[in-house]
């Protein structure tokens, strides 16, 4: 008895602790999660980052996109809403990385809402040093 | 002629190795009157052939039905299974893994010459459950080509169930019959190396892929009640994927629906014909697929759900597809 109520209260903090709640820096801010890294922020370069927390409004991001022959820089600009979650992830769309607004559905699932491409995404030679492989 | 003998001598073997007699008793040393030499890569071939087909990472549903003259059988095989890439964040390489649960049948009947020139008939079953792993690297040429090499590993049960009608033999009871049944288990652990190369493009609103899917199989085969099946095997199997892709002006829940054309080939390259009664076949369909577009566990990305309905054909075979698809 008292092993299938350990079980039952592990399984709901193993199912709970699935699909966790975004932490936002606060109000006015969204977060920004990508698979790919982040190497520009409204303008200016920065270190590869996956993890970003922005202003909301008007924001634009380059994320490179890295493949064994290319790089592909794609700049997505777009109206961020405050205390939302923003995705990028590659889904072999059109472009090679899509923005997606996260939201998280449940403790099971997430969904991935409002795809959004690029402007464009340049092809250049592969840097090397942005993803080590 | 050549297959003639070759069934017989599979039947005889499977007569032989028989463990659970029905109608009549047939022991593992004796050999039964009427039929010719054994041969024991036959009866393997067809069990392990049987296991590979329906249990080979990318195939999916079907329902076969081969019809040769002496050869009438029906197969099918289902799976409920999924499998994605998953982001190694400062690597350009990503991740692959799949789970699979597969399930299979085949129902096989084979009249036959004796030794004698009578008609001898074999109807057998043959049913599988498989639970199979895949884990490996997906690796991005360039945006529209990519090389994805993966292991899958498989555990199978097998059962086999049969009726040979046609022979002379001795019951328990010590009268005459013609008939003797059989039954018997296999446990087979398989580990597949498969290497996938992947191509696709996107024309306006359309997409394209093509891709090419080559498993080499180890199978590794245990029975505590057939001998024969104590053994091993290496099989190889190419796959031919076409599919061609567009949107709808439906959708659901506010996600849009595409419908999608397919052609496929597979060719179990070292399979003996005489197996199964193919080697390769070809399937062509068209379905539907909803973007549903999920993360499951915020791990990994459910991009589609889907119907898809198809005909499969091959020399002697023709089938049909009916099913759900994810990915």
């Amino acid at each position: 008895m008292n092993l299938r109520f350990i079980i039952f209260i592990c399984s709901g903090i193993f199912l709970y602790a699935c699909v966790q709640p975004p932490v936002f820096k606060g109000d006015g801010f969204a977060l920004v999660r990508s698979n790919y890294p982040i190497v520009k922020v409204n303008g200016k370069a920065v270190e590869p980052l996956y993890k970003l927390d922005i202003e909301a409004g008007e924001n634009t991001l380059v994320i490179v996109y890295n493949t064994y022959q290319y790089d592909y820089d794609c700049t997505f600009s777009w109206s961020a809403v405050t205390n939302t979650v923003y995705e990028v992830t590659d889904q072999e769309n059109k472009y090679p990385l899509t923005l997606y607004r996260w939201v998280r559905t449940n403790s099971l699932w997430a969904s991935r809402l409002d795809p959004l491409d690029p402007l464009e995404c340049v092809r250049k030679p592969r840097r090397g040093n942005v993803a080590a492989e | 002629m050549i297959d003639t003998v070759r069934l017989t001598l599979f039947i005889r073997y499977l007569l032989v190795l028989a463990v659970n007699v029905g109608v009549a008793s047939v022991s593992n040393a004796a050999p039964l009157p009427g039929l010719s030499s054994l041969s024991d890569s036959v009866v393997r071939e067809s069990a392990i052939a049987f296991v590979n087909t329906t249990t080979s990472p990318g195939l999916e549903g079907a329902t076969l039905t081969v019809d040769d003259g002496n050869r009438q059988s029906e197969q099918w095989r289902s799976s409920l299974g999924f499998a994605a890439e998953f982001t190694l964040k400062n690597h350009i390489y990503n991740g692959y893994w799949g789970l699979a649960v597969v399930g299979g049948s085949l129902n096989d009947k084979v009249v036959l010459t004796g030794d004698d020139g009578q008609p001898v008939t074999l109807d057998m079953t043959r049913d599988v459950v498989a639970l199979s792993g895949s884990f490996g690297l997906s690796y991005p040429v360039n945006q529209h080509f990519k090389l994805r090499p993966y292991l899958s590993l498989s555990v199978s049960d097998l059962q086999t169930e049969g009726i040979v009608d046609g022979l002379l033999t001795t019951a328990p009871s010590g009268n005459a019959t013609t008939t003797v049944e059989f039954n018997s288990g296999a446990q087979m652990l398989s580990t597949t190396g498969s290497i996938d190369a992947l191509y696709s493009r996107w024309f306006g609103d359309n997409r394209l892929e093509l891709s090419a899917h080559y498993h080499l199989i180890y199978t590794d085969s245990f029975s505590e009640d057939n001998p024969v099946l104590v053994t091993d095997a290496w099989n190889d199997v190419l796959q031919l994927k076409s599919r061609y892709s567009g949107p709808t002006r439906l959708s659901s829940i506010g996600r849009p629906w595409r419908w999608q054309l397919y052609a496929n080939h597979v060719n179990f390259l070292s399979q003996d014909n005489l197996s199964l009664g193919y080697t390769s076949l070809f399937e062509f369909g068209a379905g539907m697929e909803w973007q549903m577009n999920i993360k499951p566990l915020d791990w990994f990305g459910w991009q589609m759900v889907g119907l898809k309905a198809g005909v499969i054909t091959s020399s002697n075979v023709e089938g049909y597809f009916l099913g759900l698809t994810a990915r």
